[in-house]
């Protein structure tokens, strides 16, 4: 590469630069290609993410090679056992991944068009909605869909439904279509803020101009929107799809009644009766069959060339009317934020205060809150308030959301900015894939790899099973993808000649990073820090196998209260996470009000 | 001077065998004085019944903390066994069922150790002594709905539950989440004489496997899914669906005898079907031990003596929770709840763990298979 001496002449250098650097690229030598700017950093990024990604999961490639553990890959691919430990979970696996997808893409694609491009009234009331349903742990949304449509298959527990006197039919009750609809009104919320953040970007004096050259709305939507939103659509229904088929609580709690298997839940069900090998080669089967559609999503956004359209763009000024389809697509809109967070909060409190979960709404009582231990109630547990493990639970949890948040933006935002700066070349390609595995491994699995990994002095390291550091280092590793996914979407767009000229003028990597990067791409990052934080905070599958007595977790203590049956206690604790999610993210909005110009009107 | 603290450490070490030996032997009295300078014991629990002992024990014994934690017998096994991997010891004591699996894999890899307080030691049967304390027998049996059915169990022969009639309408826990469940297949198929007798006495002809089915037992296992068998997550679940008041035609369901003891808090009728061929389930221990590397010797005998109850005829206060309908307690002076049918008249199946442990794994595969 050439180094360009700062210049006074401005704009002229510049342009004459940017020739220079493209004809020399051009004719990049071999030298050059091994001397190329970023490559310690890239180096740097690739051996961290090799650490943090690749090591637990080539420990759990190699727990299934160990000799004895061999048998494990004919079990699970060709014996009389194979049809039902692989084929029909990985069929189960594909529909609830392919259906939550288009789902999520279309429920959130459409929320965030409404929010971002319309008129449509109560739009900032909306777009908060669309965010909160991330933050309700699956399994929650689960039982709270228990509560309601739990039929007579399973004899006595009868739902609110049917305690009113309806009859709700099996394929309602149990497995495919409501881990769907579950899972959908879950995830939807995800594919809702990549699109919204992506939205935004659009540029509106492109919009007026096209508008005013005579455009019409589907040439607009056609030309200039949707080739802004492309990549975060196949982020978003690449996200959703991956969350999907890792998801064990939903088709646990819905499925497993009807005896539908998914990927996720047959390899939980392993692992946790000592099967591990079989367990861990579902898993690699797993990550390499969701790895193949992440490959085809990841060819659509990096095959494109590059969307530099925001340096600093003109303030939105008008927003698609939408005329007599405004009230309609409110009531649309407004129905799906109420189903998918205001009735499964409600439902969620209301059993937290209901003895029997047939009368949601009747004898409430505050026991499983505040109650002291009675033998008559729940075999004596006290009410959450007077236990202290619930207590020392909720610092620790808060504290790992907090510590994870940024360690896992720092990562993600290093590994968004090499991506976005340097997408040629091997090690490009290496940390790109190696940052998106997590996604593709389902939480239990990664615990489990961690727990091999670390769960046995490394040399003169010590075993980390049992501390605060092995929950922050694995819950970092697993949430890069998010910090980079959510990130990645706005830092692609801050403009390469910013950071072009500043390195022209010399900045270091760190001065530009902190002085254009950052302050161009603070909105994605703080929105991932977000997610990561909520999505520690609410998650299960990673840390059950993490968890240890000394080191409790709200989420694992909430789990274990739904599994033991008293899923008062479970209902009452999955309340505490949401208020903390849920202060969170106002906290954050807050914190964004002066940097959401696609709010204002 | 050196030279002194290490002639000294030396000595420690030699006498730490030696004094582990000693705290075998003592009193509960004597326990006590060393516990409390301990401070605290962690119990990892199968039942969530240790919030009550956790209750009890510490208004017995002020000073000493007792941390009860509850989790599945299949989990803890497995937590047991990493935490030994990563060189930690967070439970001192041990409270587990699913004893083929805690036999093999624990016991006999060293990560636990048995202890069998000297105050109680001869009113145990010896099979109750070793090789690991068993304070309690518990069990997984066929139950049902004594409102629905005020005539007697409608189930008088295992083999009922293969027929039309209860298609989708029994119930148990997924026997690959839980271990006592797949103890419990896999006693089927150690009984499949009497499983054999028991089909020939209600179809009136012997029975005829399917292709690739060796036991009668296996083909009970196998007729039982293929009727539709409902898994669910929890036996709180099963004691609901099939014990709730009110139903008509109920679901009969695998769940714990001593689960009727909930009868009157959650609105529940269960009852435990005794009147049956060839069996109802499995009756199995509820075992007692110690981790290999207890940080608190003292306080965890303690825990283990105080569970094991006091020398009224109920046990006391640490027993208290384990008094009920339907738990049986291994120590010949305290007697069996008067609500419960007596042991010897209990039709369940007793378990042999060292049996139990050949074929489980296989079981494990048909279950999995027919899923």
């Amino acid at each position: 590469m050439i180094r360009v001496p700062p210049s006074p002449s401005g704009r002229g250098a510049s342009a004459l630069s940017d020739i220079l650097m493209s004809t020399q690229s051009r004719n990049r030598s071999f030298k050059d290609a091994f001397l190329s700017p970023g490559l310690g950093l890239k180096a740097a990024v690739l051996v961290l993410l090799t650490a943090l990604v690749a090591a637990p999961l080539l420990k759990v490639f190699g727990a299934t090679l160990a000799p004895g553990a061999w048998s494990a890959w004919s079990d699970v691919l060709a014996s009389n056992l194979s049809r039902n430990l692989f084929w029909l979970p990985l069929a189960n696996t594909m529909i609830l991944g392919a259906g939550v997808a288009t789902g999520c893409v279309l429920v959130g694609g459409f929320l965030a068009w409404l929010v971002v491009m319309t008129d449509v009234p109560f739009r900032r009331t909306i777009g908060l909605l669309a965010t909160l349903p991330f933050m309700i742990p699956s399994f929650a949304t689960a039982l709270a869909w228990g509560s309601l449509f739990r039929n007579a298959r399973v004899g006595g527990q009868i739902g609110f439904l049917e305690g009113l006197g309806f009859s709700v039919p099996d394929w309602l009750a149990w497995g495919m279509v409501p881990t769907l609809v579950v899972l959908m009104a879950h995830y939807y919320s995800l594919a809702f803020t990549v699109i919204a953040a992506a939205l935004a970007t659009v540029n509106s004096d492109l919009v007026e101009a096209a508008q005013m050259t005579g455009a019409g709305r589907r040439r607009i939507f056609l030309g200039i929107v949707l080739p802004v939103a492309l990549p975060a659509l196949v982020a978003g229904a690449s996200l959703t799809f991956a969350g999907a088929v890792s998801n064990f609580a939903a088709p646990a709690l819905l499925g497993l009644p009807v005896r539908m298997q998914t990927l996720a839940t047959r390899l939980y069900g392993m692992i946790e009766i000592g099967q591990a090998e079989r367990g861990y080669v579902l898993a690699i089967l797993l990550i390499l069959v969701s790895a193949f559609f992440l490959w085809a999503g990841n060819r659509v956004i990096s095959g494109r060339r590059s969307y530099a359209t925001i340096t600093g763009k003109g303030g939105r000024s008008k927003r698609f009317a939408l005329g007599t389809a405004r009230l309609p697509l409110f009531v649309a809109a407004a129905s799906i934020c109420v189903l998918t967070t205001v009735v499964p909060v409600v439902i969620l409190i209301a059993s937290s205060l209901a003895p029997s979960s047939s009368a949601l709404f009747s004898d409430w009582s505050l026991h499983y809150w505040i109650g002291a231990s009675d033998p008559a109630i729940a075999r004596g547990q006290a009410g959450i308030w007077n236990n202290p493990l619930i207590l020392s639970a909720t610092g620790v949890t808060v504290g790992l959301g907090v510590t994870v948040a940024f360690s896992a933006s720092l990562v993600g935002l290093l590994v968004a900015f090499v991506l976005a700066r340097f997408r040629s070349g091997f090690l490009s390609a290496a940390i790109n894939q190696i940052s998106f595995l997590p996604l593709l491994v389902p939480g239990i699995a990664f615990g489990a790899a961690y727990v091999a990994l670390l769960g046995a002095p490394i040399g003169p390291l010590p075993a980390l099973y049992g501390t605060f550091l092995l929950l922050v280092i694995a819950a970092t590793a697993y949430l890069v993808p998010f910090a980079v996914q959510t990130g990645r979407a706005v830092i692609q767009q801050v403009s390469g000649d910013l950071d072009e000229s500043a390195r022209m003028t010399g900045a270091g990597f760190l001065r530009r990073l902190f002085a254009i990067t950052v302050p161009l791409a603070i909105r994605g990052l703080s929105a991932g820090a977000l997610i990561v934080f909520v999505k520690i905070v609410r998650d299960l599958s990673l840390v059950v196998l993490l968890f240890t007595p000394t080191m409790p977790l709200l989420s694992v203590l909430a789990y274990r209260y739904a599994s033991d049956g008293f899923t008062q206690f479970a209902n009452a604790l999955t309340v505490v996470v949401l208020v903390i999610s849920v202060a969170a993210t106002l906290f954050a909005n807050r914190l964004q009000a002066k940097s959401q110009p696609w709010l204002q009107s | 001077m050196k030279r002194m603290m290490m002639i000294g450490a030396v000595l420690v070490a030699l006498a730490a065998p030696a004094m582990a030996q000693d705290v075998d032997t003592l009193s509960p009295e004597a326990l006590l004085t060393l516990a409390q300078k301990e401070g605290k014991v962690t119990v990892y629990s199968f039942t969530s019944r240790i919030a009550r002992v956790e209750k009890a024990f510490e208004e017995a014994y002020p000073g000493i903390d007792l941390i009860g934690f509850d989790m599945s017998s299949t989990e803890m096994i497995t937590r047991l066994r990493t935490e030994a991997a990563a060189g930690i010891t967070n439970a001192d004591v041990v409270y587990v069922s699913d004893a083929p699996v805690v036999l093999s894999d624990l016991l006999e890899t060293g990560l636990l150790k048995n202890y069998v307080p000297p105050r109680i030691a001869d009113k145990l049967d010896t099979a109750f002594k070793s090789p690991l304390l068993a304070q309690r027998l518990s069990t997984k049996v066929l139950m049902y709905n004594e409102a629905a059915y005020p005539n007697g169990a409608p189930i008088k022969n295992l083999w009922d539950l293969t027929t039309p009639e209860w298609k989708g309408k029994v119930l148990m826990v997924d026997p690959l989440q839980r271990g006592d469940y797949l103890d419990l297949m896999t006693e089927f198929v150690l009984r499949s004489d009497e499983m054999a007798k028991a089909y020939e006495a209600l179809f009136r002809k012997p029975i005829e496997l399917d292709d690739g089915v060796e036991t009668a037992g296996h083909q009970f296992i196998v007729d039982l899914f293929e009727n539709d068998l409902v898994l669910l997550a929890s036996t709180d679940d099963v004691n609901a669906a099939v014990g709730k008041l009110g139903q008509d035609q109920p679901p009969v369901g695998f769940t714990s005898y001593s689960d009727r003891r909930d009868n009157e808090d959650e609105g529940w009728a269960l009852q435990v079907v005794n009147d049956v061929v060839p069996s109802n389930g499995i009756v199995f221990p509820a075992l007692l031990a110690l981790t290999a590397d207890t940080k608190n010797p003292a306080a965890s005998r303690l825990a283990i003596d105080f569970l094991m109850g006091d020398d009224s005829e109920t046990g006391g206060p640490g027993y208290a929770p384990f008094y009920v309908a339907g738990d049986w307690p291994t120590r010949s002076d305290i007697k069996g709840h008067p609500d419960a049918i007596p042991l010897a008249d209990f039709k369940a199946w007793r378990v042999d763990p060292a049996a139990t442990a050949t074929i489980r794994k296989s079981v494990g595969d048909l279950v999995l298979q027919l899923q």
